[in-house]
């Protein structure tokens, strides 16, 4: 038993040391920082608790027999059974599926919205920080307006304004969110661009977005990463925030923060905790585990806190 | 001699505040195209939104009775016939006097909904302030001290999980535990009619400023850690010690007071996230303040209310956040020269 684990130890070896005379090993840092992530506790149980919440939500149908919107209203307001794990609502629906289809919704507007802000965060930070001068003066000044707006105030008056939907609240949390990337991106751009490996690409007369995002973005995909994470708690945050003020995604949908939307009324508040407290606490779990990633990214990228 | 070193002591000292003051200047300058962006902004929104401005720029009792011919004579003295940038100007003229226009639902005028919600807000901003600062700043202080060590990971954990929960779940939890399981504190509202005096409303006040600033400490206190342990890598932390100095002393005499001062221009950045934060929170405790006026507002489609209120709080966050620059300018001459 010892001896087979040991000669496939050592394939692996003798392959990993013919790679490395061929000069096939390639992104050794990359592989520096995976280690140093996989080796980081808290990160790995934020990844394995991410993984296996967005599995339960994509496989809801095939773990939770409930359809999220059926009402029966001969089963109203039941505690947590073996029939309904986490009880029904006030007309009869299983919270446990509303819990599971909800978070679908939920996850989609915070990891989409993350997305899609920092796709356009980047991309300008990235040149403007790369060209300087006047676009990097426009958006800048954009970014630093907006960002003179409490986060939750702009995002309450363009609901206000645009009027609610699924699709308005992830265009006004891209809206309001593509700043905080753009700026990121931008310091660390801007440090990028004093190095020498630019000034000798300049040098071969390269083309400029062939410098910016070929050759400079790589280098500042770290804090860009983190940046996504922690923006996809951030945003799964607000969601679940307007929804529970009645100003998110419109109520017949289910997503975590309708779910906590009934607990504004004060019966159901004292009365039937297990509507709203199951789904505040996997709200609480997801966010976390999303940041115990981003942590663990921040501390296996960041290269001042190498070593 | 003597007269000599006050002269140089009193030439240095003028020669600070005239830095300070052409800093603070320099400040006010930047603030301005901001403040015209914004204001532009807002009344795009105020010209965009459908119905007659004439609704919300003039008194509900005087619309009421009012002719068709003088509804456009009073149109045209208002100037809403006016070109777009003539009524920019002339509107803003008039926010900057106090004139907000009317709410919509009630008629009243907004800046008297504003300064009459504002006492209630700034109570519980500046008791979460408070408590978040001074928990923070402490629990950072006591982590970074010992890091790497059992206090240091839980406070950590804790931390974590502070920023994970939504705030609004935490006062739900809050209420349920401590209003309705154990009585202790009222469930919402700040004041019974009649009981005006501080101590009568305290109770009212405890949980939900308690709720606020807990929540907002979890970020000072990561703040704190890290400027404290940056702060007791510095030089002079190793001469205090070789001094001989007490670890006591060269703990909070010299490292704690000199790790605050990036946390106070944390609590300047924190001030837009404190004033959204109590826009939920009063909400759930139906603190009459004016960000649950702001929900109200936006509920019901009150866009004047809704553009004016926000106006006001951009206001304040860049007024704040600029008292927070000059202030840590006086405090440190390095931010001064940039």
């Amino acid at each position: 038993m010892d001896s087979v684990k040991k000669t496939k130890l050592d394939k692996k070896m003798d392959l990993i040391k013919q790679k490395e005379e061929l000069g096939l090993l390639k992104y050794k840092s990359q592989s520096r920082a995976q280690r140093k992530f996989f080796n980081n506790r808290l990160a790995v149980i934020g990844l394995i608790l991410f993984i296996v919440i967005l599995f339960v939500t994509i496989f809801a149908p095939v773990i939770c027999k409930y359809s999220p919107q059926k009402v029966e209203l001969l089963n109203r307001l039941q505690p947590p059974s073996s029939e309904h794990i986490f009880g029904t609502d006030k007309v009869g629906r299983d919270v446990f599926a509303r819990v599971l289809y909800g978070g679908r919704i939920s996850i989609l507007v915070g990891l989409g919205s993350a997305l899609v802000a920092a796709i356009i965060g980047v991309s300008i930070g990235c040149y403007a920080g790369y060209k300087r001068g006047l676009i990097d003066g426009i958006f800048m000044s954009i970014s630093e307006i907006m960002m003179s707006f409490p986060r939750i105030i702009l995002v309450l008056l363009l609901v206000s304004i645009v009027g609610q939907s699924l699709w308005n609240l992830l265009v006004i949390f891209v809206l309001t969110g593509w700043g905080v990337m753009y700026r990121m991106t931008r310091a660390k751009i801007l440090s990028i661009r004093e190095e020498e490996y630019i000034l000798a690409l300049k040098a071969f007369r390269l083309n400029d977005i062939i410098i910016c995002y070929k050759h400079m973005l790589p280098n500042a995909l770290g804090p860009i990463l983190v940046n996504i994470t922690l923006s996809t708690a951030m945003f799964i945050l607000q969601e679940t925030e307007l929804s529970f003020l009645g100003l998110g995604v419109p109520l017949n949908i289910p997503t975590w923060g309708n779910i906590l939307n009934v607990a504004q009324d004060i019966s159901v508040l004292k009365e039937n905790w297990w509507i709203w407290l199951p789904v505040g606490t996997v709200i609480s779990i997801f966010v976390l585990s999303v940041n115990f990633i981003g942590d663990g990214l921040r501390d296996s990228t960041d290269p001042t806190q190498q070593g | 001699m003597e007269r000599t070193i006050a002269l140089f002591l009193v030439k240095n000292y003028n020669r600070g505040v005239v830095v300070v003051i052409s800093y603070a200047i320099r400040r006010i300058l930047v603030l301005i195209p901001t403040l015209f962006v914004v204001t532009f902004f807002v009344f795009t929104g105020l010209e965009l939104t459908p119905g007659d401005a004439v609704s919300y720029m003039v008194s509900p009792d005087v619309l009421a009775n009012i002719s068709p011919e003088s509804l456009e004579q009073l149109r045209e003295s208002l100037g809403l016939n006016d070109p777009f940038i003539v009524r920019y100007f002339k509107w803003m003229g008039g926010v900057f006097k106090g004139d907000f226009g009317y709410s919509l639902s009630s008629g009243v005028p907004i800046s008297e909904i504003v300064f009459d919600r504002l006492p209630a807000t700034l109570e519980l901003s500046i008791a979460a302030l408070l408590i978040s600062t001074l928990l923070g700043s402490i629990l950072g202080t006591v982590s970074a001290l010992k890091k790497g060590g059992m206090v240091d990971n839980i406070l950590t954990f804790i931390g974590m999980i502070g920023v994970s929960i939504p705030q609004f779940f935490f006062g739900l939890v809050a209420i349920l535990i401590f209003s309705f399981k154990l009585g202790l504190f009222p469930v919402g509202g700040r004041i019974l009619p009649g009981h005006e005096a501080f101590l009568d409303r305290l109770p009212y006040l405890i949980l939900p400023s308690l709720v606020l600033g807990l929540t907002m400490s979890a970020g000072v206190m990561r703040y704190s850690r890290s400027s404290m342990l940056e702060t007791l890598n510095k030089e002079y932390i190793k001469t205090a010690r070789s001094k001989g100095l007490p670890e006591w002393r060269v703990n909070f005499i010299h490292g704690f007071r000199a790790s605050l001062s990036p946390v106070i221009v944390l609590i300047g950045f924190r001030l837009p996230m404190l004033i959204g934060g109590s826009v939920v929170i009063e909400y759930i405790f139906q603190w009459p303040g004016i960000g649950k006026e702001f929900v109200a507002a936006v509920r019901f489609q009150n866009i004047p209310l809704v553009m004016m209120i926000a106006l006001f709080m951009v206001f304040s966050v860049l007024i704040a956040s600029l008292l927070i620059d000059i202030f840590t300018a006086m405090l440190d001459p390095r931010i001064r020269l940039e």
